[in-house]
């Protein structure tokens, strides 16, 4: 909530920010005089099945931040959405004081290279983890890791460590919320996809026998727009990556203003007749063959379908009925590709309210969802070294989830399974957490414990606890198993030891690990 | 005060450790990415070899350490792969020419997928994984929680369906760290919450659970491989330590994954120096630690080696090699019928215009035969007709 009081404080702590910005325990200070704390009371779902509003708080953000829920239920939920589906227009300077801080981000692909790589691969997953923690922009944020995934760019590959941030700039998080056509051509000539997927070795020379580099070609109608079975051949393949050929990026080009930058190189190109699905695309075409290629796949009819599946599995179930995906696909074809239309349909359709609780939290979620359900603080105690978030993208990496590190271009899964051999770390970073023995990360529990209400038994306490981070009221069995918990130390003197047994035990839970 | 959980669990474990002890181990090793086996394994004698790859063929065996290390009369390894050249002669490697799978889709994912599940592109998928179904096919006798283990960090498809499958890096770093120090009164609230669940994620909470109680008895000190086996520092070597240390806690282990990454090779690939000679050193070095570290217990498991395809006989514009068909098969063990190389001369490969798989090897061996061959030479009775419908179960006496 923006008042006049918050933003003459923003302004003026602003400068100051920008002065002491190398200090995270002044932003951490700054942040709550700024409202991004835990409230002093705290509404909680009430009824036996997951409250709605937290069920969309869920799903189109990582979780509910103590407050969000309230908030959420006063606006109402069409409306909450529309804010979220404008992210321009909300006010995220308290997650900037975090999140803005980390100079190579912000920097050409060119300048990234005078970063050096371990501070490169730190940098871009502090600050999608605390953009996800800490952003207003929240659904943004979880569109930001869809594309992330479906457009996978793996850092370890060749110079993808310096070409990734300003993909993650001008790519995805440029187009999340935009147009999916639009999206697709700037991921087309990204420096960092040309690296990944070898595009920028795709050349038909003239008068040599070269084959075109199919690599990318073949990614983008199987991964990225058509799916496997939407209907191209190995020869369809072939003539599009014959398209492709002469796109490339080359940081040691001499003579270049920006050397940064992808370019075109025609003596590189194929520009030779070609046939894409089924569409003639006529010799001598040069660059543009690039964008009649990115046309011709969007606008293919699997794609469509193909999108909108992977956003319904996001959303709404891992087996969403094939008419729902349907409709979502038609809304798609209807706006040429709008992202917005397709997640206002999805947001807002009685196939998304009847779902809550049907799907697995994936780690970073689950990680996520955590921190922000206790409010989490990321911060330093003093000494600058010590990277806040290391703890953090170290489980991440143990559940499986390390960002930006998935080896092959089909990005990290939705389905289940995958993700079924790491509990144990989930159980331990639930742990950790909430014993506040993850470095670095503190949990406000005295703030936290007012805001929930120490009234009552220890039954009432835990009953209360549970419905914050879960949704619902725990059934008769769920009492009892949080009872066996709380149980084995009593009389055993520590009692905030006990208490963080007991939170550790929530978000370990199996109920917590759904959304 | 009533019995806890950890002890409970103990007591039913020991009951079949002598079983469990006897239990021959199958470590499958994925190179993911569609490694280049032709640059493994060369056949020097094909001149074709040579014309079509000016830039990317090995040496013929020779002099120069960059020279290929001869095999016989047609066949040399590729001089990363030294390491194996002993086990070879000592006929514990067997390598067979021309395997695949039948699918023509040329995707990583589509042949990974169909190579894991054990299925066939024109028929309907078997469901699960081949090992899952191993493994349930043996679930009447006893399986421990470790079963089946996968190193890494997330579940591999081949092992989908199985009773009980635990991920996992490192066999220390499996304990829970109970803010008390006492881990008794979390694991008895999630044994009844997971317990609870019906669910898939249930039934894993639960395996996790006994899982705990398992490596709680199998933890000690610090751990030296025998023979002063070395090793490769790599995710690939530290994964094969752990195995062998499991191997000769004897509990249970029936299967193991381990995948080796980054062999697709589309872009420089190099010849004896580069990413994929790398790749084949760390392949080479760590499976002779591992022969080395368990020279004991040499009749207690076989190791096999795949990827989901070969690549072309041909290199590209970029120095490197597209995805093909067939591949070369290795398997290692006192089971194997090795120091042969199996799969005909020459090496047939489809023509550069052929659709389903330009330049690509021909495949003479249907993987789903081969496995299943060796399942019935490792790991005793095995119902293989139930493993993969469909599959010819042809032999090839690659196991002895």
């Amino acid at each position: 909530m923006q008042t006049r009081r918050t933003l003459i404080k923003t302004a003026a702590f602003g400068t100051g920010a920008v002065a002491l910005s190398s200090c995270e325990r002044t932003i951490s200070e700054l942040s709550k005089a700024l409202g991004q704390t835990v409230p002093e009371k705290m509404v909680l779902p009430e009824g036996a099945a997951i409250d709605p509003e937290f069920h969309l708080l869920s799903r189109a953000a990582y979780g509910p931040w103590p407050g969000d829920l309230e908030r959420v239920k006063s606006m109402g939920r069409q409306a909450w959405i529309e804010e979220q589906l404008e992210p321009d227009h909300i006010n995220d300077q308290v997650c900037d004081l975090r999140a803005r801080r980390f100079e190579s981000l912000f920097v050409s692909a060119g300048d990234a290279y005078e970063f050096k790589k371990p501070m490169l691969r730190d940098e871009l997953t502090r600050h999608a983890l605390l953009r996800s923690i800490y952003s207003q922009r929240q659904l943004f944020e979880v569109m930001v890791e869809f594309w992330t995934d479906h457009l996978n760019i793996d850092l370890e590959k060749g110079d993808c460590i310096y070409l990734k941030p300003s993909d993650d700039r001008d790519v995805i998080r440029r187009h999340a919320l935009g147009n999916f056509h639009d999206l697709i051509r700037a991921s087309a000539t990204s420096p960092a996809m040309l690296v990944y997927l070898d595009g920028k070795s795709n050349k038909v020379r003239k008068g040599r026998d070269d084959k075109p580099n199919e690599n990318y070609a073949r990614e983008l109608m199987e991964l990225h727009t058509l799916g496997v079975h939407g209907g191209y051949s190995q020869t369809d393949v072939r003539e599009a990556a014959r398209c492709l050929s002469g796109w490339t990026y080359d940081i040691k080009r001499i003579f270049a203003l920006h050397r940064g930058d992808s370019y075109f190189r025609p003596e590189w190109h194929d520009d030779g007749a070609k046939t894409v699905l089924g569409h003639a695309i006529p010799s001598g075409g040069g660059e543009q063959d690039l964008d009649r290629l990115v046309k011709i796949v969007c606008s293919h009819p699997s794609t469509a379908m193909f999108v909108a599946k992977k956003l319904c599995i996001r959303f709404v179930s891992h087996t969403p009925p094939l008419a729902f995906v349907g409709r979502v696909a038609a809304e798609f074809t209807r706006t040429g590709g709008d992202i917005k239309a397709m997640l206002r349909l999805i947001l807002n359709s009685d196939e998304f309210m009847a779902s809550p609780g049907q799907l697995l939290k994936r780690p970073f979620r689950f990680m996520v969802a955590a921190l922000r359900a206790v409010a989490a603080d990321t911060h330093v105690h003093g000494s600058a070294l010590r990277h806040s978030t290391g703890p953090l993208t170290e489980y991440l990496g143990r559940m499986g989830h390390g960002l930006f590190q998935y080896p092959t271009p089909d990005g990290y899964p939705d389905a289940e399974m995958p993700w079924m051999g790491t509990l144990m770390w989930r159980w331990n970073f639930a742990l950790s957490l909430a014993s506040q023995s993850l470095g670095g990360v503190s949990v406000p529990m005295a703030e936290l414990e007012k805001a929930i209400g120490r009234q009552g038994g220890r039954d009432a306490v835990a009953s209360r606890w549970w419905s914050h981070l879960v949704g619902r009221r725990p059934g008769a069995d769920e009492l009892k198993a949080l009872a066996v918990a709380a149980q084995e130390h009593s009389g055993n003197g520590n009692a905030r030891t006990a208490k963080a047994e007991l939170l550790g035990v929530m978000l370990a839970s199996p109920a917590f690990q759904r959304c | 005060m009533p019995t806890s959980p950890v002890l409970s669990q103990l007591l039913v474990s020991t009951s079949s450790a002598v079983e469990n002890a006897s239990k021959h181990t199958l470590v499958c090793v994925f190179l993911r990415g569609g490694a280049d086996t032709l640059n493994l394994v060369v056949p020097f004698a094909d001149d074709h070899y040579y014309n079509t790859r000016p830039s990317l063929a090995v040496k013929a065996p020779g002099l120069d350490p960059d020279c290929a290390i001869k095999l016989d009369e047609h066949y040399a390894f590729h001089p990363a792969m030294k390491p194996l050249e002993a086990a070879f002669k000592d006929g514990r490697l067997g390598l067979l020419q021309g395997v695949g799978t039948d699918s023509t889709s040329g995707s990583h994912f589509e042949c990974q997928d169909q190579m894991e599940h054990g299925d066939s592109e024109k028929a309907r998928p078997a469901g699960g994984g081949w090992l899952g179904r191993f493994l349930r096919s043996r679930v009447a006798q006893s399986t421990s929680p470790l079963s089946a283990v996968a190193i890494g960090t997330k579940l591999p498809e081949s092992l989908r369906g199985a009773p009980s499958v635990s991920v996992l890096e490192h066999l220390d770093d499996v304990a829970i760290k109970a803010p008390s120090g006492d881990p008794a009164a979390v694991m008895g609230a999630l044994r009844a919450m997971y317990g609870a669940d019906v669910s898939l994620l249930g039934q894993r909470g639960q395996q996790t659970l006994d899982l705990f109680n398992r490596m709680t008895a199998l933890r000690n000190q610090l751990y030296l491989p025998a023979n002063d086996a070395d090793y490769p520092k790599h995710g690939f070597g530290e994964g094969l330590r752990e195995l062998a240390r499991l191997i000769k806690a004897g509990v249970g282990l029936e299967v193991a994954c381990i995948n080796i990454n980054g062999w697709d090779s589309h872009f420089f690939q190099g010849t004896t120096v580069g990413g994929f000679a790398a790749n084949a050193k760390v392949l080479a070095e760590g499976l002779a630690a591992f022969e080395t570290d368990l020279k004991a217990l040499r009749s207690r498991y076989t190791v096999i080696v795949m990827t989901e395809f070969g690549r072309r006989i041909y290199e590209n514009a970029s120095l490197g090699t597209d995805h093909g068909r067939g591949f070369t098969f290795m398997a290692l063990g006192d089971k194997v019928n090795g120091g042969r190389i199996l799969g005909g001369w020459p090496i047939g490969a489809m023509d550069e215009t052929n659709p389903l798989g330009p330049g690509g090897v021909d495949i003479k061996h249907d993987f789903r035969d081969v496995f299943a061959e060796v399942l019935r030479g490792a790991m005793g009775e095995v119902d293989a007709a139930k493993i993969f419908p469909g599959a010819g179960l042809a032999s090839v006496g690659l196991m002895g």
